[in-house]
């Protein structure tokens, strides 16, 4: 936790206070609606019902600690992002949603070969044999190895793909 | 007698031809993951746990236990060649193993590291045969409260021990705790924090949210790394010199002995025993300018203390079930995916499978050090590999992972989330530790605070009127107020803050 450091860094604590109050405070509400106590003593809301009053009220207690802190500019660097890697890292992450959304209906090998090409491409591989060889390899490749070779179930379309 | 009985039955077991090359495919895929940049033996160890699904337990074990300190050997690698830790323990090795790399003595840097680890994984094992079994006939004697108090001593330790802010580590602490408490209440049956999704009645899968917390949050930071110039290391000659033998042995001695000890704290984090030794070995040096600049006793020490410590962190684990840091989570929650629950009472219920995986880790020391210094020059040249392919390849285990758990897509969710979170975590430096060790101790912990509280009908001086469970509760306490109060030994508020 910054006792000081650049304001994004500030700014980045600040955040998961927050983040944290707010998951914290309604777990906190809805632990009361479980039973704290029972005839065999303490009921299924107890534990969850202490965690979250401590967790809200240290939470809340980081967050002022957090604010009150200094910020100093000369740390900024070390936060600093770079657009270009920040955005490959979105690219990687909206890949990895699609392929969960496909997983299923498309099977896991379309799915893999789709998202290792995808993939690869948005972090900058450009040799296209590589590229089809590694998605080949990841997709039909791995799906043999999990699938026959060590049972593992894995997804397969209505095609039998 | 018993004992050695037990360690010969287990011995036949680990030699069978599958238990064997399960150790040997363990041993290369931790080393791999050990040498990749930026994935450590956590993530490694999370996203293979898939290989071993169908596995019977004992294998699945054996290989899983094999990855991870496989992993914390390959992490050597990297830090030699590259500079760039594979793992947090190899940080150390950094200083003086990429200085003898430069100086074109990276072949004996590398050869030190495993005889080293050899050493220390060895020792540390026997020290385990000897140590483990009374410790677990002890812990049989412990009831619900003094296991609650326990399992409160070892978040207490992860949190306090683990560096950064006390604080935020008792947060995440709670916070995985939290986690836990989704799903069916253990004791009453009643749906918690289910929100009405059905996939969420059996809690949130432990696997999945270590996957994205490591092997998808690493991923992500990995992408924002700069990549580093490999240095073509001279790997003709891997054995020291006489006069390096010289300066090695007693500090892969002292190494080892400081690794053991403290692997047996949970909370200590497998990168304090490498800087206890490296800093240990440098204060005892008559020449201590020598570190920094290639001192051959700055990769022995560390990397003896590492292994060590890797299989002195079994000790809690396999005795008391606890878990002394996220590689050794993600170990008991292998043992949980396979139905066991690691603790004493496992030394009773599966002997059979306890002492072969014990034993399983003679054969991956050994496995090891006959992988390590013949194939030094194809890890040195895996680091070739682009991190494209290392990405590619790492997702898909994790997609694999989360989704052949239960078969259902809601796990690769959790574990996209948790990976955003992690990477958000990492960025601002939030301990994610304390986090995982609460989310895997949860279920247990509130069992034992129930049951004790259900033992003295609601009555809480249950705690205080047992001798043990008070000296714990004490102990706890302790722990926090002195690490909120930064009163560490030096060498550990060094490491901690590194």
């Amino acid at each position: 936790m910054p006792t000081s450091g650049s304001k994004a860094l500030k700014w980045g604590w600040q955040v998961a206070c927050l983040c944290l109050l707010g998951i914290f405070v309604p777990a906190l509400v809805t632990s009361l609606g479980y039973s704290l106590t029972d005839a065999l003593g303490p009921g299924p809301g107890f534990f969850p019902f202490w965690l979250s009053l401590i967790g809200a009220v240290l939470s809340a207690a980081m967050l002022v600690q957090v604010t009150l802190a200094k910020a100093d500019e000369s740390s900024a660097i070390g936060f600093a992002l770079d657009r270009r890697n920040a955005l490959r890292a979105i690219g990687v992450v909206i890949a990895l949603a699609a392929a969960a959304a496909l997983f299923e209906p498309l099977g896991y090998r379309l799915t893999m070969l789709a998202f290792i090409i995808g993939v690869l491409l948005i972090l900058g591989a450009r040799s296209p044999v590589a590229i089809v060889l590694t998605a080949l390899a990841g997709s039909f490749g791995v799906f043999h190895v999990f699938y026959h070779w060590l049972k593992v179930p894995l997804p397969i379309d209505a095609f039998g793909v | 007698m018993d004992t050695l009985a037990h360690l010969m039955a287990g011995l036949t077991a680990a030699l069978s031809f599958q238990n064997l090359a399960f150790a040997f495919v363990g041993c290369m895929l931790g080393t791999l993951i050990g040498v990749l940049p930026g994935l450590g033996p956590a993530a490694g160890t999370a996203i293979l746990i898939p290989l071993t699904f169908n596995l019977d337990p004992t294998g699945a074990l054996i290989m899983l236990a094999a990855i991870y300190y496989g992993a914390m050997y390959g992490g050597t690698v990297t830090s030699v060649l590259i500079n760039v830790p594979g793992e947090a323990a190899s940080v150390i090795t950094c200083i003086d193993g990429h200085e003898m790399a430069k100086q074109g003595r990276g072949g004996t840097a590398l050869g030190i590291a495993a005889i080293g680890s050899f050493v220390g994984g060895m020792v540390a094992t026997i020290a385990l045969i000897i140590v483990a079994p009374p410790l677990a006939q002890i812990a049989l004697k412990f009831g619900p409260p003094e296991f609650f108090a326990l399992m409160l001593v070892g978040l207490c330790l992860i949190t306090g021990l683990g560096g950064g802010s006390v604080l935020a580590g008792l947060i995440m602490a709670i916070l995985g705790l939290l986690i836990a408490m989704v799903g069916i209440d253990p004791v009453r049956g009643a749906p918690r924090f289910t929100l009405g999704i059905p996939s969420l009645y059996d809690g949130v899968g432990f696997i999945p949210v270590v996957m994205g917390l490591f092997g998808v949050a690493e991923i992500l930071l990995g992408i924002q790394q700069p990549r580093r110039q490999i240095i073509k290391a001279d790997l003709a000659s891997l054995l020291p010199s006489r006069a390096e033998w010289r300066r090695s042995v007693g500090a892969i001695g002292r190494g080892t002995g400081i690794g053991f000890f403290l692997g047996l704290i949970p909370g200590v984090g497998s990168i304090i025993p490498t800087f206890v030794a490296y800093v240990f070995e440098k204060r005892l040096s008559k020449t201590p300018e020598r570190f920094g600049h290639g001192a051959i006793e700055g990769v022995a020490a560390p990397e003896s203390a590492n292994n060590a410590y890797a299989n002195a962190a079994m000790i809690p684990l396999l005795t008391l079930g606890i878990p002394s840091s996220p590689t050794i989570a993600v170990l008991m929650g292998a043992f949980i995916v396979n139905g066991l629950t690691p603790g004493p009472f496992l030394f009773q219920e599966r002997p059979d499978l306890v002492w072969a995986v014990i034993a399983s880790f003679f054969l991956g020391n050994i496995l090891l050090l006959v992988l390590n210094l013949p194939f030094v020059g194809l890890w040195a040249r895996i680091l070739h590999l682009p991190y494209p392919y290392v990405c590619a390849g790492t997702l898909v285990f994790c997609l694999i992972g989360a989704y052949s758990l239960e078969q259902n897509v809601f796990h690769i969710g959790v574990m996209i989330v948790c990976g955003i979170i992690g990477y958000g975590m990492r960025r601002i430096d939030m301990p994610i530790a304390p986090l995982v060790l609460g989310l895997i101790l949860g279920p247990f912990l509130e069992k034992s605070l129930r049951t004790s509280l259900e033992m003295s009908a609601g009555d809480f001086s249950i705690f205080l009127t047992r001798p043990l469970c008070l000296t714990l509760l004490v102990l706890a306490a302790i722990v926090l107020v002195a690490s909120a109060l930064r009163l560490q030994p030096r060498e550990l508020q060094e490491a901690s803050t590194s």
